[in-house]
């Protein structure tokens, strides 16, 4: 597992190794999401900027209704925007038709529902690997036991959904995201259905996925705790960025969440 | 209540395919009884057209009615008799009426196909009805009808060959005939009486003598005077009476028809039943968490039960009544086809009686309530609290119970079907015919134990073939097995009929062609052209010819007829003893017994024979039309296969009792050192004239033999096929259904990154893998069940087993593309998803 760890140069970049890179890993401008026609419309986005940088492990937070899903979901392409723009790395979604927004998704981005994020028709090892043999890819022998092992799911790996817990089940979620090593896992309240303790585990898997093999992670979050394990919290309200924190703790953040009168 | 026909309706959409299921099986019930009504009605109105304007007919009387559409086998009646008649108070006219075999020639030198119609040569008649020309006077010319006329372009003074029994002769043509209202489209030769007696070698007799009434006097009344004057052997009948007579000997040729079509349409309606079980399983599964609702609101058992049913009664009745409709289309439809082939029904108006309507739509609703009783039942079981936490509650209840079912009707089932094929039982075909159903029911009740093994291994070369998609698609057949079951279970029904029937033509045929190598020792069988109507065969002067040739040696002739017997119809072969066996080889005791066979005797299947506990020595009666009960002796019995029929006489016997002039069949053995080719030559040369006779070598035989078969084999196949039409729509119904159940799933593939093209893929591979699971059950019990069928029918001459593999593989193969596209709506309609939706989508 050492080997895959990224070694530290210098004492910035060990400490906020998102700093030192140029090219963003996600990126929005001038994002704008309109729902409905005309007379009803609601501005889900109302000209959202934000750059999340490789490494780095964001939490998105704000009053219900401000269009975090929106925006996680116009990032990962699952929808798209009325104007502006969002990219991944130096792809910029709004150009890509269905197929290659498609395989984006499946090689690039990963993503991690609140719930109901596995077949179950298949075991918790197939549901890993699902992205990977839908590109028709082996996984990464090597890479597939550090997960395994980093989720801490070996002895359930033969268990269909239906036979884990409910925080077993988002680990899962979180290895299959992992598995396939997408420059970006989207998180949308991963911990919202889960305890203290599971939501605990997960969030300890994520940092770990950050800070060890420098995976980039941006997550919607209503529980300030959860968004005191990120680098950085970004705060939006009626669909603009209004604030961001950096090096987060839970208490600094419930103070700006109230702050913005959530 | 209300309330709870409110949350059925919703589905309407996805019971769209059980209406569809129910409706096409009921087009097959009511299209029958249509086709059946309109061909019964319109054999009445034709046979009450054709008493002309007579009201009552005298004729010889007939001691046995013949069974098909033959013309009666009656004595002709004395010519003096018309003076009797003439002479009794009452009588307005009379005249007589000759009729006979005439076949018309086109100017090629070509007889004129009625493709084996009634040729008739008949004499004119008082109330002939012309079109054009005028009636035919002395012996050089012939009125005919003006349909056929205008089919071959002939006119009025053309000269036009006519083909009879005993010789072809050249008349001018004087007359166009108006059509009758005949049930057939015949060809009609009308000559002066003089002319026609001599014709058709009846001269001084007639076969009838038709009667007018003087008006205040009732056909009834006339009768009954004629009746009292005439001797014994003649009577008078009304003309009515008469119609009716024929009008039941059109209906009982096609008898079997309806009894046949509703079979198929039960078939049709099984499979149905699978299809609309299987819809209101999974919708009653879908729904377990409303239904779970509302009982915890308070609703009783009882009202969700009722709640479900009401929803098979309305499924039913749509279903129903748009197949009756369809069923009308179909019938119009066929009527049209019969016309175009030549079957012109004079009626062409179909006959839709209001019993159609009733039985079409009790039937497609009591199938459909049927098959919907145990999904509604389920429905109530559902625990309130079970389904309301999202548990598949209704998975495991009533397996027990189905299972004990399945079993017992698997094992009854075989036990029926092998008495049949160890021949016990007076019908053993029947016995493997009943067997099989159950056989049918029993595995599909057992089919969910092994489906998810069953889908794994034919769903493998997929997986192999097609990578995640088909794998994904492999585990959803896998994940409800009951489901996957049941609709490959309806496909399994179709192709299994199909295949029997297959594995049965195919074994028919080569039973066919082995006893031909095996037994046939003519070199040549001469047959008439056309289907062989029952007034022409193959005239005697063709034997007389075929006797005066050279390079013929022997010529044996086949007559054939039929009898009573215990006033049931029979048929027998009229053979020449001395011949016959050089021609045909038999084993030697059949030999033998043929050979020692006089006129006095007859001989019987040794089957036959035991069952009535006949001995040879005993005397069987058998009832002649013409000549009455004949005290026959049984002077033998046999075994072979190559006859045809279970009684055998002589030709003396046969010409003592029988007016047929015609032979069924005539073998040629050639002289020694003939060619087949030069015989042949030879052979065409003398009958040049008799163009209606075709000549076979023996591989022409078993051809035909193989076309008689698949004239039956076509109609049967495409029936079947609208059951293996209907199990596909199973096949598409349950994937559209399952789609909707898995919306949120199929949203989820779609976020982590699987193409459209990968989840249609997965559709279809689950349809081709419930296709192919269907189809190969489906073989195997068509492999089964065709061994069973083929041993039941030894005795009836079906000897070879033999199984169209090429043919079963293909069927297997087709029906599996065809599941695949079945598929292919619902795999369209699952990636049409949009991501998002079908993600936050509740179900
Ligand atoms: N499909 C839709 N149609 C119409 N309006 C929508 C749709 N999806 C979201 N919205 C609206 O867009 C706005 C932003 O929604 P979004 O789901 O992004 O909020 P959110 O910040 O994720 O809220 P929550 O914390 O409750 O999940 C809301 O006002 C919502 O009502
Ligand atoms: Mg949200």
């Amino acid at each position: 597992m050492t080997m895959l760890m990224r070694a530290p140069t210098t004492d910035t970049e060990t400490r906020y190794p998102y700093l030192v890179s140029s090219v963003p890993a996600a990126r929005a401008v001038n994002a704008v999401k309109l729902y409905g026609n005309a007379e009803t419309s609601v501005r889900a986005l109302d000209g959202v900027n934000v750059d999340f940088a490789p490494g780095c492990f964001t939490a998105i937070m704000g009053p219900s209704g401000s269009g975090k899903s929106t925006l996680l979901h116009c990032l990962a392409g699952l929808d798209t925007l009325t104007s502006g723009s969002v990219a991944i790395g130096e792809t910029i979604l709004g150009t890509l038709r269905e197929r290659q927004l498609t395989r984006l998704r499946r090689d690039r981005v990963g993503f991690i529902f609140q719930a109901f994020n596995l077949l179950p028709t298949l075991t918790a090892a197939e549901n890993i690997t699902l992205p990977l043999a839908l590109a028709g890819r082996k996984p990464d022998p090597d890479w597939y036991d550090t997960v395994v092992d980093v989720v801490g799911l070996r002895d359930r790996l033969g268990h269909r959904p239906a036979e884990l817990s409910g925080g077993q089940q988002q680990r899962v979620a979180a290895a299959r995201a992992l598995v396939s090593r997408p420059e970006i896992i989207f998180a949308d309240e991963p911990t919202g259905n889960l305890d203290s303790r599971a939501g605990g585990e997960l969030l300890a898997f994520m940092r770990r996925a950050v800070d060890a093999f420098g995976q980039t992670i941006v997550m919607v979050t209503h529980d300030p705790v959860a968004a005191a394990h990120a680098d950085r919290i970004v705060f939006l309200a009626d669909g603009q960025v209004v604030d961001e924190m950096f090096d987060p703790t839970a208490e600094r953040a419930i103070d700006h969440m109230k702050q913005l009168g959530g | 209540m209300r309330r709870l026909l409110r949350g059925a309706l919703a589905q309407g959409a996805r019971l769209f395919g059980t209406a569809l299921a129910v409706a096409l099986a009921v087009t097959l019930v009511s299209g029958t009884f249509i086709l059946t009504d309109t061909v019964n009605a319109a054999f009445h109105q034709a046979s009450a057209d054709n008493g002309g304007t007579a009201d009552v007919v005298v004729r010889s009387t007939s001691l046995f009615a013949t069974q098909a559409n033959s013309l009666p086998e009656r004595e002709p009646v004395p010519e003096s008799l018309l003076s009797r008649v003439t002479s009794i108070a009452g009588v307005k006219a009379a005249w007589t009426a000759v009729q006979g075999y005439a076949e018309l020639v086109d100017k090629q030198g070509k007889p004129i196909d009625a493709k084996g119609l009634p040729t008739v040569g008949s004499a004119v008649t008082p109330d002939v009805a012309l079109a054009a020309g005028r009636a035919p006077t002395g012996p050089g010319e012939v009125a005919i009808d003006a349909e056929t006329a205008r089919k071959n372009g002939l006119q009025l003074g053309d000269r036009i060959k006519v083909l009879f029994s005993g010789s072809t002769q050249e008349f001018t043509i004087g007359g166009f005939l108006q059509a009758a209202g005949d049930v057939v489209a015949s060809t009609k030769a009308i000559f002066d009486q003089v002319t026609a007696q001599r014709v058709l070698g009846v001269e001084g007799k007639v076969d009838a003598i038709p009667v007018q009434a003087e008006p205040g006097v009732s056909a009834e009344t006339l009768r009954a005077r004629i009746n009292a004057v005439l001797p014994d052997q003649y009577e008078a009948v009304t003309t009515a009476q008469v119609a009716r007579e024929s009008a039941e000997s059109w209906t009982k040729a096609v008898a079997f028809l309806p009894t046949a079509l509703l079979i198929f349409a039960a078939v049709a309606l099984l499979v149905g039943a699978f299809i609309i079980c299987n819809t209101f399983s999974i919708l009653v599964a879908q729904r377990a968490r409303e239904l779970a609702l509302l009982r915890s609101l308070g609703a009783s058992p009882g009202q969700l039960t009722a709640s479900v049913l009401c929803e098979a009664v309305a499924v039913g009745l749509v279903g129903s009544l748009v197949g009756v409709a369809a069923g009308f289309g179909a019938a119009r439809g066929l009527l049209a086809l019969f016309g175009r082939m030549g079957f012109q029904l004079p009626s062409a108006t179909a006959v839709f009686l209001p019993r159609t309507a009733v039985i079409g739509v009790a039937a497609g609703v009591v199938v459909t309530v049927l098959a919907a009783l145990a999904p509604a039942r389920r429905a109530t079981q559902v625990s309130p609290v079970g389904a309301m936490s999202g548990a598949d509650g209704a998975r495991t209840h009533g397996a027990g119970g189905r299972l004990v079912v399945g079993a017992g009707a698997g094992i009854a089932g075989l036990a029926t079907l092998l008495t049949g094929v160890l021949g016990g039982g007076a019908r053993p075909t029947i016995a493997v015919g009943i067997g099989a159903v159950g056989m049918l029911v029993g595995i599909a009740l057992l089919a969910p134990l092994v489906a998810g093994r069953a889908a794994r291994i034919v769903g493998a070369p997929l997986v192999r073939l097609f990578g995640e998609p088909a794998f994904l698609g492999r585990e959803n057949a896998m994940r409800s097995p009951r489901r996957t079951a049941s609709t490959a279970a309806a496909l399994m029904i179709g192709i299994g009929l199909v295949g029997v029937v297959a594995i049965l033509a195919a074994s028919v045929k080569a039973s066919a062609s082995r006893t031909v190598d095996d037994s046939l020792r003519a070199d040549f069988v001469l047959t008439p052209t056309g289907l062989g109507g029952a007034v022409s065969g193959v005239p005697p002067a063709v034997v007389d010819r075929l006797r005066a040739t050279p390079a013929v040696a022997t010529v044996s002739e086949i007559r054939g007829g039929q009898w009573g017997l215990d006033g049931r119809t029979q048929t027998l072969l009229a053979v020449d003893p001395t011949t016959v066996t050089a021609m045909h080889e038999v084993d030697a005791a059949s030999g033998a017994a043929v050979r020692r066979l006089d006129d006095a005797g007859v001989l019987v299947r040794d089957t036959v024979a035991e069952r009535y506990g006949w001995r040879v020595g005993d005397k069987v009666p058998m009832t002649f039309a013409r000549t009455g009960t004949r005290n026959m002796v049984l002077q033998g019995t046999f075994s072979t296969n190559a006859v045809r029929t279970d009684f055998v006489i002589t030709l003396g016997a046969y010409k003592a009792n029988y007016a047929q002039i015609f032979a069924l069949s005539v073998d040629v053995a050639l002289a020694p050192g003939v060619t087949p080719a030069a015989g042949r030559a030879e052979i065409e040369r003398a009958l040049a004239d008799y163009p209606v006779v075709k000549v076979m070598d023996h591989a022409q035989v078993i051809a035909a033999q193989g076309d008689q078969v698949d004239r039956l084999l076509v109609p049967v196949t495409a029936l079947l096929a609208l059951s293996v039409v209907i199990a596909l729509l199973g096949i598409a119904n349950t994937l559209a259904l399952s789609i909707h159940e898995r919306t949120r799933e199929l949203g989820l593939l779609r976020a982590i990154g699987m193409a459209r093209r990968q989840l249609r893929s997965m559709v279809r591979s689950e349809a081709a893998i419930i296709a192919c699971l269907g189809a190969s059950l489906g073989i195997v019990v068509a492999v089964f069940f065709g061994w069973a069928l083929v041993a039941s029918m030894r005795a009836l001459g079906v000897t070879e087993l033999v199984f169209p593999i090429a043919q079963l593989a293909g069927l297997a193969g087709l029906a599996t593309v065809a599941g695949m596209l079945a598929g292919v709506l619902p795999a369209r309609k699952a990636a049409g998803l949009a991501v998002l939706d079908a993600i936050s989508s509740d179900r």
